[in-house]
This record gives C-alpha cells, sequence and structure tokens, in this order.
C-alpha cells in the first residue's frame, strides 16, 4: 500500500489530493490557507486528512507541491537584498531593460523599479565576445574588489550575470568560485546556470529574480521537508516547475525562480492528465476562479511551453507553461467605460466582501451575481449548500446598470456574461490562433470553481463541439501534481547553421547534453522505465530573430546517431513555421540558436478503467428550476447531483448538474456523459448556433 | 452608404470591439513574427490598423506606435482620391511618399488591402512597418545631411502591388532593386502582405458572426463615442490662450535655432492648435508632414488627460489644427523629412508645456524630445557581406507633478525596445563598450527629470560608417514650475587624435578600428523647485551614483545641512 499526496497552494484554500494507486482510491482535502507560512497549511492538513482518512503516514511515498511562496514574493517584494555583478560597462542594463514604457499613453505608469539598487550593481572589468572569445580576463584584484563591494552590500543573494556568458561560461564560474569562498553564506545565482541563453537583458533579469528569491525559498523549503520527513519519513518532496514538472528540493533551492509559475502549471499538468483519461488529445484549459481565468493549450496531451513570460512586471526567460491570465471570474464587476460601453472586470470584488448575493455588502455587480440572477447557479450556491446566495441582493446590484441600459436586469445579467465570454474569447485566441492553431481542433476544458459555469458560450464562440468537465474541477491542480512527471531541461546557446558541418556540431552538442542528463537522472534515483529524453532545436532562418521550438528526436536516451538528416530536420521546421507564420521556405538557410535536451522521469502509473455497463440510464432528478440558457426567456431546467451519477450515464439538456466545487448547466439539447473516471463529456448541440 | 444601419447596445457595441481590436492585435504579432527586419522583429516598430470605407481610422492594434497613426489616414485619403470606384476584391495598395502618398517619412511602407463582402467595400485592413532601409544615399535612409526627398530613399506613391489578387511582380522588383539588403525587405514585404490578408479573413469571420450592418454600425459607434469622450476631457481643461515656443537645434545642414511656436485656445468642448509662427521649412530632414503633427498632437493630448482613451478618428477629429503650409510643420515636396520624429517630439513638449499653464497636474516636464538615431554600416568582414544596424536610442521622460521622470526610456511618439547587445554583437561586427545612464543629465527639481543614455560602440576587424541624428542636443530639455532643465545629448569620436564631438547630425563618420563612437542621448526637465526635493530623494540621488556630488552640491545647497 503506498500512497501519492499532491498539494496546491492557493490564496484562499490549500488543497491535498492523495491516491493509493494500489487499491484505486483517492481522497480529497481542503483547508484554509495560511498566507503568513503556507507550510503550516501543508503540514496541520497532511495530519488531519491523513487522520479523516485513515492514512498511515508511513505509507506516503511522494508528496507533490505546487507553491506560490516564490510568485507571492516577487509581487509583494519581499525577496532578499540582491547584489549583482555584470560586465564592466552595463550596470544599468537592468534598470533600462528594454527602453520601454509599459503603457503606450499613458504619462504616469512606469515599469517596476529593479530588484537591486544601483549602488548594489557591481561591474567587474571583464568581456566575453559574441563567439565565446575572452576579449578581457578580469584580474585577482579586480575580482577580490567587486567580492569586497558584494560583501558590503549586506546582500543575502549574489546575481552573477555577464555579457556572453552563454557562450562561454569561464568568468562567471572563477567569480562565483571566489565568492563562494569568501562569503559562503551568500547564495549564488550564475546567470550561465540558471539560463544559458542569449538576450543579456531577459537572463540577467531571470537571474536576479533567482538570487531574490533564493534565501525564501531555502527558508520555506527546510521547515516544510524537515516538517514532511518528521511525519512521512519515506516520503520523497517535489516542486512543481512553471513548466508543468516535478524537482527535488534540492534543484528548487538553487533555482526558485523556476516556481514563479507553479500554480497554473499544476493545472494545466491535471488539465492534460484528464484528456489523457478522456482520450481528448488537443485541450484548451480554462482555469476560472473568484479573479480571473487562466487559459492554457495542451496539444498531443503535452502542455505548450512560452519561453518568455512576465511574472510581477519581470521578464523570466524560462520554460514555462503557455499560459495566459484574463481578468475574469466570478468576482469580475461590470462598470460603464468613459464612452459609454460596458465592460466587465479585471476589477473584482474579491473573496470579501465578494459579490453582492453573499450578503457580505458587496455593492457592485458582479459575474456571480449575474449567474445568480438567470437562475444558472443555485441559491444554494457552492459547497453543497453550506453558502447560502441571495438572488435578491444581486438584482438590487444590477437595477441600477439595467436602468441606464433600458434593459429588465436579466437582459443586463446576460449581457454581462457575454462580456465576460468575450474577454475569454480573446484571451483564448491570444494562444491559439495567434499561435497558429485552430481552435475548432479542440476540445474545452472547463475548470476551477467557475469555469463550466461559462465555458458553453465560450465554445459556441470559438466553434468548438465539445467540452471535458473534469471529475472534480476545483481540485484540478492538486491532482496535476500528483500525477507530474519529474523534469529538466538542459540547453546549450549556440548558433549552428543546418548543414553537414553543422550536424556534426548538433551531434556533439546532444552528446554533451544526454550525458548531462544522465547524471540528473541518477542524482535524482529517477526510475529506469519511465526515462525519456526529447531533443528540441530553437531554429529559425538565417536573419530572423525569433526563434521557433522544434522537436526533432525522443528515446529513453538519444546518442550523436539520433540527430536526424538534413532534410528531416528542414521539413519539421518548415512546418513549423508555416504552422506559425502561414508560410515557409525550403531553400532559405536555416540556423540554431539553442539546443535543449528535455529530460522527464514518470513517476506515476496510468491505467485504463474497465468501460462502465452499457445502457447505464439517467441519474436522479434532484429538483427542477427556471434557468436563463439564452436571452430570450426561461425555461424549466432539471437539476442533478453530480455526485450521484454514475458512470455511463448521461443528462440532455436543459439541465444544470450541481457537485461540491462548480456547477456546470447543460444547454438545451446538449448531451452531458460520465466517463469511467468521472469526467463529463458534454457533446454541444449540433443545430446550436456556431 | 447602402447598409442599414442597426440600434446597437452597449454591450453589444463592446463584444463587437472587442472583437475588432482582437483582430489588430493578432496581425500585429503575425507581422511582428514572420518579418526580417530586426526594427519590426525586435522592436516592433510596425502598426496596425482597421479603417472604414471612408478612410476614417476605427481601430488599432494595442500595440501600435502613435506615429504611425498619421499615415494609415494619410494612405488611405490618397488611396481613395486615386482609384475611387477603381477598387477591386484582392487589391493591395503600397504606399511610402510623404508629399503624394500621405506617408511620414520613406522607411516607414504602408500597406491597405480593401476588404469586400458581397461585392462592396466595406472596410480596409492596414500596415505599417520601418523597414531598415529604403535606399537613397545613406545606409538606413535616415541620417542627417539631406537636403531633399529624392536623397532619402524610394518614393512610392499609391499604388496597386496585388491587381484583383494577382501581384504585380514589377512593381515589387523596383522597390527591392532600390533598397539595400533586398532578401530581407522582400521577406519584410512578405510579412506585410500575409497580415493584411490574415486581417481579411478575420475580419470576415467576425462579420459571419455578428452581421454586417451591425459591424458597419459598430464603426459609426465606435468612432462618435471616442468623439464625444474626447471632447468631454477637452472641457474639463479651463477654458483660455495658453502660448508656448521652444527651438530645435538644427537641421543638420544650415538652418540653426529653428522656432516652434503654439497658441493653443480652449473654449467648451473645442480646442484650437495654431503654429503661427513656427519656422518655414528647412533644407535639413528634420521637416514633418502635417499628419504627424496631428497624430503628435493626438498623443500630447491623450498622455495628459486620458490615456485610456481609445485613439482612433473620433479623437482626431475633436481637435483642430493651424500650420501654415511650407513650414516645418506642414512641409511641402521637396522637403525632406527622414527625421520627422524629432519635430514630432518636439511637437508634444510645446504641447504639454502650453497645457502646463492649464493642468499643471498632468503634464511633464520637457522629455528628451528627440529621437536619437544611431545607424553603423559596412562590410562585416565575417562574411564579407555588406551589413547595416540601425537603431533609435530613448533618454529621459519629464519629471512628473508627483514623481520623477522615468531615467532611460522612449517617450512620446515612439515606443520602441532596445536591440540586445548580445543581438548587436552576434549579427553584426561591432561591440558595445558601454550602455548606461549619462551621469547629472536629469534636470533637477522637487521632482527630478529622468536620465539620457550613453552608447559605446566600436568596430571590430573592420572599418565601418557612422551616421546619426540627434536633437536637444543643444536646446536643452527644459523644467517646469522652477525645475531645473536636463542635459543635452552629443555625439563622440575617440581615436589615435583624443575625443571629439562630432555633428549632432553627423554624416558618413569613418570610424576606424580601434575607434569609438559614444552617443549620448539628452535627459529631461525637472518638475518643480530644487529646494523642495525631499532630503531622502536627494540623498538617493547621491546614493545611487546617478548623480555627481557637485551636482548636488549645485542644484541643492542646503541638502547635508540640516536645512532640508
Amino acid at each position: 500500500m503506498s500512497w501519492t499526496i499532491g498539494v496546491d497552494v492557493g490564496g484562499t484554500f490549500t488543497d491535498f489530493y492523495a491516491a493509493n494507486d494500489d487499491a484505486d482510491v483517492f481522497h480529497v482535502y481542503k483547508t484554509s490557507s495560511t498566507p503568513s507560512n503556507p507550510a503550516d497549511a501543508i503540514l496541520n492538513g497532511l495530519d488531519a486528512m491523513c487522520e479523516k482518512f485513515d492514512i498511515p503516514k508511513d505509507d506516503i511515498v511522494r508528496v507533490s507541491h505546487g507553491t506560490t511562496v516564490g510568485t507571492n514574493a516577487l509581487i509583494q517584494r519581499t525577496g532578499s537584498r540582491v547584489a549583482l555583478v555584470t560586465t564592466k560597462g552595463f550596470r544599468d542594463l537592468l534598470e533600462i531593460g528594454r527602453q520601454t514604457r509599459p503603457h503606450m499613453y499613458d504619462l504616469q505608469k512606469d515599469h517596476p523599479a529593479p530588484l537591486v539598487e544601483r549602488e548594489h550593481r557591481i561591474e567587474l572589468n571583464e568581456r566575453i565576445g559574441a563567439a565565446g572569445e575572452i576579449v578581457r580576463a578580469p584580474s585577482a584584484e579586480d575580482i577580490d574588489a567587486a567580492i569586497d563591494e558584494v560583501i558590503a552590500a549586506g546582500a543575502g543573494a549574489c546575481a552573477i550575470g555577464f555579457v556572453f556568458s552563454f557562450r562561454n561560461d569561464e568568468h562567471e564560474q572563477k567569480f562565483a568560485k571566489a565568492l563562494r569562498k569568501r562569503a559562503p553564506d551568500i547564495a549564488i545565482s550564475v546567470s550561465s546556470e540558471v539560463q544559458p541563453e542569449f538576450r543579456e537583458y531577459e537572463r540577467l533579469s531571470t537571474t536576479v529574480l533567482n538570487a531574490y528569491l533564493q534565501p525564501v525559498m531555502w527558508h520555506y523549503l527546510e521547515t516544510l521537508e524537515a516538517g514532511i520527513a518528521k511525519r512521512a519519513p519515506n516520503a520523497s518532496l517535489g516542486i512543481n516547475q512553471s513548466s508543468g514538472g516535478l524537482m527535488s528540493v534540492g534543484r528548487s533551492r538553487e533555482f526558485p525562480v523556476r516556481t514563479a509559475l507553479s500554480g497554473p502549471a499544476a493545472g494545466a499538468v491535471g488539465a492534460a492528465h484528464a484528456a489523457r483519461q478522456t482520450g481528448r488529445r488537443n485541450i484548451i484549459a480554462l482555469d476560472m476562479g473568484g479573479t480571473s481565468a487562466d487559459v492554457a493549450l495542451i496539444r498531443d496531451y503535452q502542455i505548450d511551453l512560452a519561453f518568455d513570460r512576465d511574472v510581477a512586471g519581470f521578464p523570466i526567460r524560462m520554460p514555462c507553461v503557455d499560459v495566459e491570465t484574463v481578468g475574469a471570474g466570478g468576482g469580475s464587476v461590470a462598470w460603464f467605460d468613459r464612452d459609454g460601453l460596458l465592460k466587465a472586470g479585471p476589477k473584482s470584488a474579491g473573496a470579501y466582501p465578494g459579490p453582492a448575493c453573499y450578503g457580505n455588502g458587496g455593492g457592485e455587480p458582479t459575474t456571480t451575481d449575474a449567474n445568480l440572477l438567470l437562475g444558472r447557479l443555485s441559491s444554494r450556491g457552492l459547497l453543497d449548500g453550506d453558502m447560502g446566495l441571495n438572488p435578491e441582493l444581486s438584482r438590487e446590484v444590477y437595477k441600477p446598470i439595467a436602468d441606464q441600459l433600458g434593459f429588465t436586469p436579466e437582459k443586463t445579467a446576460q449581457g454581462m456574461l457575454g462580456i465576460v465570454i468575450a474577454n475569454m474569447v480573446r484571451t483564448i485566441r491570444t494562444i491559439s490562433v495567434e499561435r497558429g492553431h485552430d481552435p475548432r481542433d479542440f476540445v474545452l476544458m472547463p475548470f476551477g470553481g467557475a469555469g463550466p459555469l461559462h465555458a458553453r458560450d465560450v465554445a459556441v464562440s470559438l466553434g468548438m463541439k465539445e467540452m471535458v468537465v473534469p471529475a472534480a474541477p476545483g481540485i484540478v491542480c492538486a491532482q496535476g501534481l500528483l500525477v507530474s512527471d519529474l523534469k529538466e531541461d538542459f540547453v546549450a546557446s549556440r548558433r549552428i547553421a543546418l548543414d553537414t558541418a553543422g550536424l556534426g556540431a548538433l551531434a556533439e552538442t546532444l552528446e554533451d547534453l544526454n550525458t548531462k542528463a544522465l547524471d540528473w537522472f541518477k542524482g535524482e534515483s529517477a526510475p529506469d522505465a519511465g526515462r525519456r529524453v526529447q531533443l528540441v532545436v530553437d531554429a529559425r532562418y538565417v536573419g530572423q530573430n525569433f526563434e521557433l521550438a522544434v522537436p526533432v528526436a525522443e528515446g529513453a536516451t538519444l546518442a550523436a546517431g539520433d540527430v536526424p538528416n538534413i532534410a528531416d530536420m528542414t521539413a519539421a521546421f518548415c512546418a513549423a513555421h508555416d504552422q506559425a507564420y502561414g508560410y515557409a521556405s525550403e531553400t532559405d538557410p536555416i540556423e540554431i540558436v539553442n539546443v535543449r535536451l528535455s529530460a522527464s522521469a514518470k513517476l506515476h502509473r496510468f491505467e485504463d478503467k474497465p468501460a462502465p455497463t452499457a445502457d447505464a440510464g439517467e441519474p436522479t432528478v434532484r429538483d427542477t428550476r427556471q434557468v436563463y440558457f439564452t436571452e430570450e426567456a426561461p425555461v424549466e431546467a432539471r437539476i442533478y447531483d453530480r455526485a450521484e451519477m454514475r458512470p455511463g450515464q448521461s443528462v440532455t439538456g436543459p439541465a444544470v448538474i450541481e457537485q461540491m466545487d462548480t456547477t456546470t448547466p447543460v444547454y438545451p439539447c446538449d448531451v452531458a456523459e460520465m466517463t469511467p473516471d468521472g469526467h463529463l463529456i458534454i457533446t454541444i448541440n449540433p443545430e446550436a448556433k456556431l | 452608404m447602402s447598409q442599414a444601419t442597426v440600434e446597437l447596445d452597449p454591450i453589444r457595441l463592446e463584444i463587437i470591439a472587442n472583437g475588432l481590436r482582437s483582430i489588430a492585435d493578432e496581425c500585429f504579432v503575425a507581422l511582428m513574427r514572420s518579418s526580417y527586419s530586426t526594427n519590426i522583429k525586435e522592436r516592433k516598430d510596425h502598426s496596425i490598423a482597421i479603417v472604414d470605407k471612408l478612410g476614417r481610422l476605427v481601430v488599432q492594434a494595442e500595440l501600435t506606435l502613435p506615429i504611425h497613426i498619421a499615415s494609415m489616414g494619410g494612405l488611405m485619403k490618397c488611396v481613395l482620391e486615386k482609384f475611387g470606384d477603381d477598387i477591386h476584391e484582392g487589391d493591395i495598395f503600397v504606399a511610402n511618399d510623404p508629399h503624394t502618398a500621405g506617408g511620414t517619412h520613406l522607411p516607414d511602407i504602408n500597406y491597405a488591402m480593401p476588404i469586400f463582402i458581397d461585392g462592396e467595400i466595406v472596410a480596409f485592413i492596414c500596415n505599417i512597418a520601418h523597414h531598415a532601409d529604403i535606399g537613397g544615399m545613406v545606409p538606413g535612409s535616415m541620417a542627417g545631411g539631406m537636403s531633399e526627398i529624392y536623397q532619402e530613399g524610394l518614393r512610392i506613391p499609391v499604388v496597386r502591388l496585388f491587381n484583383k489578387g494577382e501581384l504585380q511582380q514589377d512593381i515589387m522588383d523596383i522597390m527591392l532593386l532600390n533598397v539595400r539588403v533586398p532578401e530581407e525587405r522582400a521577406g519584410d514585404h512578405n510579412a506585410q502582405i500575409a497580415s493584411c490578408r490574415l486581417g481579411e479573413r478575420r475580419f470576415k469571420e467576425v462579420v459571419d458572426v455578428q452581421g454586417l450592418p451591425s459591424v458597419l454600425s459598430a464603426f459609426d459607434e465606435i468612432i462618435s463615442r471616442t468623439n464625444k469622450r474626447m471632447r468631454d476631457t477637452i472641457s474639463q481643461i479651463p477654458d483660455g490662450e495658453y502660448e508656448f515656443n521652444d527651438f530645435m537645434d538644427s537641421d543638420g545642414i544650415e538652418t540653426f535655432d529653428i522656432p516652434i511656436c503654439l497658441k493653443l485656445t480652449v473654449k467648451g468642448e473645442k480646442i484650437h492648435l495654431d503654429f503661427a509662427g513656427t519656422s518655414p521649412q528647412v533644407k535639413g530632414n528634420v521637416n514633418t508632414t502635417l499628419n504627424a503633427v496631428q497624430a503628435s498632437v493626438n498623443y500630447a493630448l491623450i498622455g495628459a488627460l486620458d490615456s485610456d482613451m481609445p485613439s482612433n478618428q473620433g479623437a482626431l477629429d475633436a481637435v483642430e489644427i493651424s500650420c501654415e503650409p511650407g513650414t516645418i510643420l506642414n512641409c511641402v515636396f521637396p522637403a525632406p523629412v527622414a527625421a520627422r520624429a524629432h519635430a514630432c517630439q518636439r511637437v508634444i513638449d510645446i504641447v504639454l508645456g502650453a497645457l502646463s499653464k492649464a493642468i499643471p497636474d498632468k503634464v511633464i516636464a520637457a522629455a528628451n524630445g528627440a529621437n536619437t538615431t544611431a545607424v553603423f554600416s559596412g562590410v562585416d568582414p565575417r562574411t564579407n557581406k555588406p551589413y547595416l544596424y540601425f537603431e533609435t536610442i530613448g533618454g529621459g521622460m519629464g519629471a512628473r507633478a508627483t514623481k520623477d521622470g522615468k531615467d532611460g526610456v522612449q517617450v512620446g511618439i515612439t515606443n520602441t525596445s532596445n536591440l540586445p547587445v548580445e543581438s548587436i554583437e552576434q549579427e553584426y561586427p561591432l561591440r558595445v563598450e558601454e550602455y548606461g545612464f549619462v551621469e547629472d543629465s536629469g534636470g533637477a527639481g522637487e521632482f527630478r527629470g529622468g536620465m539620457g543614455l550613453r552608447r559605446v560602440l566600436t568596430p571590430v576587424d573592420h572599418e565601418c560608417v557612422f551616421n546619426g541624428a540627434g536633437e536637444r542636443f543643444r536646446y536643452q530639455p527644459w523644467g517646469l514650475f522652477g525645475g531645473e532643465a536636463g542635459g543635452s545629448g552629443r555625439f563622440m569620436i575617440d581615436d589615435a587624435d583624443g575625443v571629439r564631438r562630432l555633428a549632432d547630425k553627423p554624416n558618413e563618420v569613418e570610424v576606424k578600428l580601434g575607434t569609438k563612437i559614444t552617443v549620448e542621448t539628452p535627459g529631461a526637465g525637472g518638475y518643480g523647485k530644487p529646494a523642495d526635493r525631499a532630503s531622502d530623494a536627494v540623498s538617493q540621488d547621491q546614493s545611487s551614483g546617478k548623480f555627481s556630488t557637485d551636482y548636488i552640491n549645485k542644484n541643492y545647497p542646503t541638502y547635508g545641512t540640516g536645512g532640508q
């Protein structure tokens, strides 16, 4: 009997998902988060859950954790004091950034101030050239003097970022070594280790963020690791990265910046897992909560990654789930813009006072109020009736804007939802259409408390025909953590022409990277069976300045001989270019700028559930009520309890399926069927206006 | 107007407007990603707009550059005048000429494609991209010293590049033969064409869902509501006449101390900007056409008054501008205009300067007021191929009523990003020795002005040529309400003969091996009296090393004496 546990720490709740695959049992548990020290909720929650479900703690083999400690420290600027050592002539680079304003017309808005004060940005007289050649080596005296300054700055961490260090890390390493020797207590982030890729500002920014988080994360992980070791001595602890894979505690201490998007990444992994269980290869994940919605693409069961994201206004250049966030959630507020257009969000009523219908004094019309007015949401509310909602309060707050429009409150509420949906559609277009993917080839997967409530109109607006609502939409993130692989990316930034000589260089690079991957597998004690490496090249036409990540080889391990020939590589690149930009040339010269080896080790077994018995019939109707599915008029909808639905059973709309963590309206003539894993597959009525 | 109009409620209107913005943004990304010019890819020096069949600007991409508004409208006016009824499905028009085709300078190539529904034109999708070269006497087509438009590159009147879907290869051949590095420019043209076609496809999808009458009604509504918003905003400015004058340094050839004068009159919801007294057009290429002035005024007003306002025809139409033809702000053929951004930036400064007397809390002091340009060209010894590296470098932003101006940033009508040093050195045989702030360049004040930028470059293993253009290299960016002026910019050369200052608009400077070229951009003016600056702010000015002790002692004499 062995248990694995996923723990996702959110702003309001800490969610647990515990699974015992041998016995095919799982449990879900929720407790309030403890923002001042998130480890408290995790450790106390773990105790409480094990007691409640009678889980022997010695049987826990793994705890996988998605953390927002890093993200919050960045947003609240509560990280450590950092000193930066950089190439002579470039101390201001961190502050100049890309020399742009964050808003074209706003004369008052600036990018956030840099995390390192100018007086703590220290220059070293060294220089590496574009080909990796040493232009100026740093003298021992200069290194010593710079270390003096780092120490004098009183910094808890030091970021080291030199120009062209991704080509040649000799100077960075030399300085790091000298610093470590003289000041062993200062945490060190070296740009050629954090992310050895070109574009000095983004690399520097990523490295500084890493240094900024090191002491905070160090402290947090120490508490957490000790607490877990004490309770569950046989458990290994894995931390989720922004790219949607786990890393060890050791690596998280070294590279905390990799957890900056840990939360949304877990959601995407959970969605990918549900995709696999339902056999839907291509998914658009829509995770909608109280204040915002995250959307991400899953293609062929794989999460789409992006390599240049912003967190709290700072660029981070490393693989992250390609998730876009839009200010559309249950608490989003409706308001009139100055030119009289109705807008929804990004302002949110938050958790408190929350939407007006909560009765906590919220005075503004929100998305949740609109759903309640329209009967889409039960007045018993979420959480299985724990929280009563008052539709009269919703009506009151919608009345002023309804009067202004000359509409009924219901029609106004429909309009508000229409705008929320348009905002989400626009964001989904950003991650699909703008990246060359047609949403009609995808299935929509709504989750989070508010996702399923709004998904149907989103799907229809995008021409999608099917939706999958996961079994437990409120804890997809915690579930995702449980099924995550161990993951690590190895990258070499070098320009390689796609020709015969280039192939030789690529093969050599691959061998290097593969050796690193093997060392890593060994270091992380990854099981042999689930090891996988994928060779990805970031390539472009010569003269272009944007790269496309093109996977070219994959296997349990890769050797020089696995590099494909020029024709195959060209074809793969051209296909990717055509997909992304709508054209490709077979004859224009191509070059590679980064070579990446993504290594992963599977920790979780996937097993197919038996097919449900045929003709399982309809579940029991729990209630009926009047629900607005379209603008015109409400219709009587049957209400079902999802907990009572069995695999194979189906429901035809108009209906509403309610459960503890979400509400799913089934539109007239749409059909919702439950799969063996408890997911709902909703087929959109083909007559629906597309 | 053959289509019936429909009544749209604010909800439906928001949803349609959202769909149109989404089209413009998608076309923007598509153009950026598939182009070849570093200018476009890394620096986003391009724009997208949807225009109605009358040529009115309806929606722009979010990242559209304020200056490009001008050419969109200008181009459309010329397309409609020249081709009128002779526009067909599948046509694509291209142009760049400021004097005959509504452009603002030659490197900005404008595209417009009509969108037909059921055989009738309903809209145009337009884009503009700044090509790294458009021919002419100087690589990059942007340097100082040029005295007539012919020297600045290939002039393209409004021509039909695609005739009913058919590429007129002859026209493309002429365009490419006349530019440097034609292979790359061909890639940029292809990206612009693909972006037009994408916009057409997406627009038709929106019409399919929303219905044509609703979309067309939305055009009118978007424009009229923005127009009302702009007029409401103007009415919040106290009525009165506000004057402001400033001088530009030079035209780079023969004229110095070029006056730019403004009398701004506000009455109710009307605003009138009269540039009487402004210099006649000059021989050097700092002239600008009137539509670029209109874009600059639009920028200054929106920036000061209501920065979330949609920028479309409705905003432009609410403002009245008078400016004599033949002056530097309304130049006529054959005036050269390549460096028109300098004049545009100055217009923004003086509009804000005039408004400072009416709405002191909303304006900022003079910014770097320039579009400092540096162009290096030569033959790359690694490949034996010619190269051209062009960049505009930001500077100080003017101090604000409640905080310091931002250091080292693009201001006004431009917001292009810098090119990473690691890109420059990989792509061109150049080395960047230094990239940082210019000490003491922010003007002192209760809130200080932003700092200028310094870049030092040197050629690697070869000799190259440097061209540049700077403004506010003599006339410093002024402060407001007692704030001091910011530092001026300069170009310098450091070779065997020592360090010397170059001309402010240097032309074809030979750069030998071991020679360094320094570009220093202007800082910006301060806001409020230096005596009112908080002592911890002064303390930070000093501890950050951005300001010298001499500067602190001179501008804040009581600091450190317990006087503050």
